[in-house]
């Protein structure tokens, strides 16, 4: 009994200690699953040099400020092998281990999904960097703020552009990987054309880790589609745009999301990246001024080239923008207490590099247009929306 | 013609499926290894056809014998310096120390080139063998001639030489081979070292078909197991069959059950094949 009462006291002793560090804190602890390793290890790479740049501007303009105290960023990453179970247990350390006061979301839809529920039952908000399939936000959590626009802010855009430039086009054939984000993607691909006449003559899935796409591509081909569209992650989309020219797919239109918007890709199929259609939430020819510690989307790309030696694509800049909203909604709330920073973060208008950012109801960006965007002689164009258009869409395949 | 070209597909992509299990049924089969490092030695052999074809402008189809030669030397004295100090381990020591090994290069590779897809891109491309209503990549057929070329040359090697002869004795029965006077380390070092060759080889054909990156291994180590089981392990025309069978099978399984369950159809054969003929279609103990 002696023993049980001593060991109260120190746990007891401990707890105090820790509350006296707690309190005592000179910095803002973000937690940060991250898939650095296995097959999504480029993307989690991408993700990371996002967040990485925008801790460094922070702490070196002197750190977030909270009231009238600055604090550090400090952010915690673990592996999690791109392996969705393993990112709920990365979430559930961050929280019980590490403490961390916010998080930021594992990468895609699926495992952001995944982890928001752990992020939910412990009330801390997550803002995720890079899910936009409304399956990921319509579980009622109060916690989820997603910086990316839902999937039909890409296919509403690109059908009218197609409707408009290619009257005759009635064929639609849409291949997608069986994934929670590309296969919803391809539903409002499917919605989309639908609601605009087209008729879906072909409508696939092929399984994650897909090695070879001939036999699909064959069956799209007997299709005689207008418009092809195709759904996946890079490597995907660099072996479906070569097969599709090795089998002499034909149309007037291919969209294939995402892959197009990164350099690697169009570097990786040459010439067979003429005139392929993709969109995105953001291109370093976005011309935002903003709030944030960044002041402009052009300064933004500007620090970004400086550190990396390469324009961020759309998954690094979202790395720097989950950073930039969390800092405005910290500041803001002049707290690190969560409640007081998701009310903030619930009203929105946050003006960043990244866009205008406000979430909907669920929690789902809603505040700006991404742009379509087309490679023409080698070079990303915008096509839409007309306001920030850099070229007109161009229709064919070479 | 849709099944014609559906089965040409199978073909053209059973073609390189072989050139991807050559070498781990050769692993397996000689030193009862399940090289867990093999889908990294292809990735690894991919990069050199990258940076060979980069920097010197050298077609990877060419390059293939040359990317297997240099990875040759590297598996040898891996085999050599490390694994043969777990020979005589139980299996599963082994599997451990490759799946190490694994971690340790693919690692090395993310650090050392990063995780961006790249790809060989031929200038002039290859083009496609226009047949009417078939259509095959000429890049596929290159690969896959190249490929059995290098395969022949090994199934030649391991018949028809004194040094061929050893492996095979040793496959067979170690014991009595050490007894005939063969040396037994060196002779694991070798063909360790020749699947690496093989591996090497295939990496280097594949760099212009499929895109080069670390993460790509796992997805080439399974294609080779599934391959080997078909076939036959350790039988080297079993895992050319093994690889010609897989690819007319996925390609079959994706029109019959949708792109979806391309996979579903051969795994199904592949339960039913172990069912019934454990050892796979050519595979005989001891026989290469």
């Amino acid at each position: 009994m002696k023993l049980t009462v001593r060991s109260a006291l120190a746990g007891l002793m401990i707890m105090a200690a820790g509350n006296v560090a707690a309190n005592a804190k000179d910095s803002v602890v973000i937690g940060a699953p991250l898939p650095v390793t296995g097959a999504l290890s480029p993307e989690g790479t991408k993700l990371r040099q996002g967040y990485e740049l925008w801790r460094e501007q922070v702490n070196a303009a002197g750190g977030v400020k909270v009231g009238d105290r600055r604090l550090k960023v400090d952010l915690r990453y673990y592996d999690y092998q791109s392996q969705t179970p393993r990112a709920i247990q990365v979430a559930e350390k961050l929280i019980t281990d590490d403490k961390v006061d916010f998080l930021f979301s594992p990468f895609g839809s699926g495992a952001t999904k995944a982890a928001s529920a752990v992020a939910e039952k412990a009330g801390v908000p997550m803002i995720a960097s890079s899910a936009s399939s409304k399956e990921v936000f319509d579980q009622g959590y109060k916690n989820l703020f997603g910086v990316y626009t839902d999937n039909s802010t890409f296919s509403e855009p690109l059908a009218d552009l197609v409707k408009a430039k290619l009257p005759n086009a009635r064929r639609v054939a849409i291949l997608a990987r069986n994934d929670l984000y590309p296969l919803s993607l391809a539903n409002e691909f499917e919605k989309s054309a639908k609601k605009r006449g087209f008729d879906v003559v072909f409508f696939e899935k092929y399984a994650i880790g897909t090695l070879d796409h001939a036999s699909a591509l064959t069956q799209l081909r007997a299709a005689k589609p207008d418009w092809i569209v195709a759904t996946g992650y890079i490597n995907d989309l660099i072996t479906i745009r070569k097969q599709a020219a090795d089998l002499k797919v034909g149309g007037e239109a291919f969209t294939l999301i995402n892959g197009p918007a990164y350099q690697e890709w169009i570097s990786a199929v040459g010439p067979l990246a003429e005139n392929v259609t993709t969109a995105s939430w953001f291109h370093p020819v976005a011309r935002y001024s903003s709030d944030d510690v960044f002041g402009s989307s052009a300064k933004f790309v500007e620090l970004f080239k400086a550190k990396y030696g390469s324009e961020p694509d759309f998954t690094q800049a979202s790395g720097s923008a989950v950073g930039v909203v969390l800092q405005q909604a910290i500041e803001r709330a002049g707290s690190l207490d969560r409640d007081k920073v998701r009310a903030e973060l619930k009203k929105g208008g946050f003006k960043t590099f990244f866009g205008p950012i406000s979430f909907s109801d669920i929690g789902i960006a809603d505040s700006y247009v991404p742009p379509v965007l087309q490679i023409q002689d080698g070079k990303v164009q915008v096509v839409a929306p007309a306001e920030i258009a850099t070229s007109t869409f161009r229709t064919g395949l070479k | 013609m849709l099944w014609l070209q559906v089965l040409v597909n199978g073909l053209a992509v059973g073609g390189l499926y072989a050139c991807i299990a050559v070498g781990f049924s050769l692993v397996w089969g000689v030193l009862n290894i399940i090289n867990i490092l093999h889908g990294s030695l292809i990735v690894l052999g991919g990069y050199l056809a990258f940076f060979a074809h980069q920097y010197w402008g050298i077609n990877p189809f060419l390059f293939a014998p040359l990317a297997g030669a240099v990875m040759f030397a590297g598996g040898v004295a891996l085999q050599y310096c490390v694994i043969n100090h777990v020979m005589a381990r139980p299996f599963l020591i082994t599997l451990l120390l490759t799946f190490g090994l694994n971690l340790f290069l693919d690692n090395s590779m993310l650090a050392l080139f990063s995780a961006d897809y790249r790809k060989v891109l031929l200038n002039p491309a290859p083009g496609v063998f226009d047949l009417g209503s078939i259509v095959v990549p000429a890049d596929r057929i290159y690969a896959t001639l190249v490929g059995l070329v290098l395969i022949s040359a090994l199934a030649l090697l391991l018949r028809f030489t004194q040094f061929g002869r050893a492996i095979i004795a040793v496959r067979m029965d170690r014991d009595a081979a050490a007894l005939l006077g063969v040396n037994v380390r060196w002779t694991y070092a070798v063909a360790f070292g020749l699947g690496v060759f093989m591996a090497g080889s295939a990496g280097a054909l594949l760099s212009a078909i499929f895109p080069i990156s670390p993460v790509a291994s796992a997805g080439y180590l399974s294609k080779a197991f599934v391959i080997c089981v078909i076939g036959g392990l350790g039988s080297i025309p079993g895992a050319v069959i093994g690889g010609f069978a897989l690819g007319v099978i996925e390609s079959f399984g994706a029109l019959l059950l949708g792109p979806e369950h391309a996979l579903t159809l051969a795994f199904v054969l592949l339960i039913a094949l172990l069912a019934v003929r454990p050892s796979g279609l050519l595979g005989r103990q001891g026989f290469a």
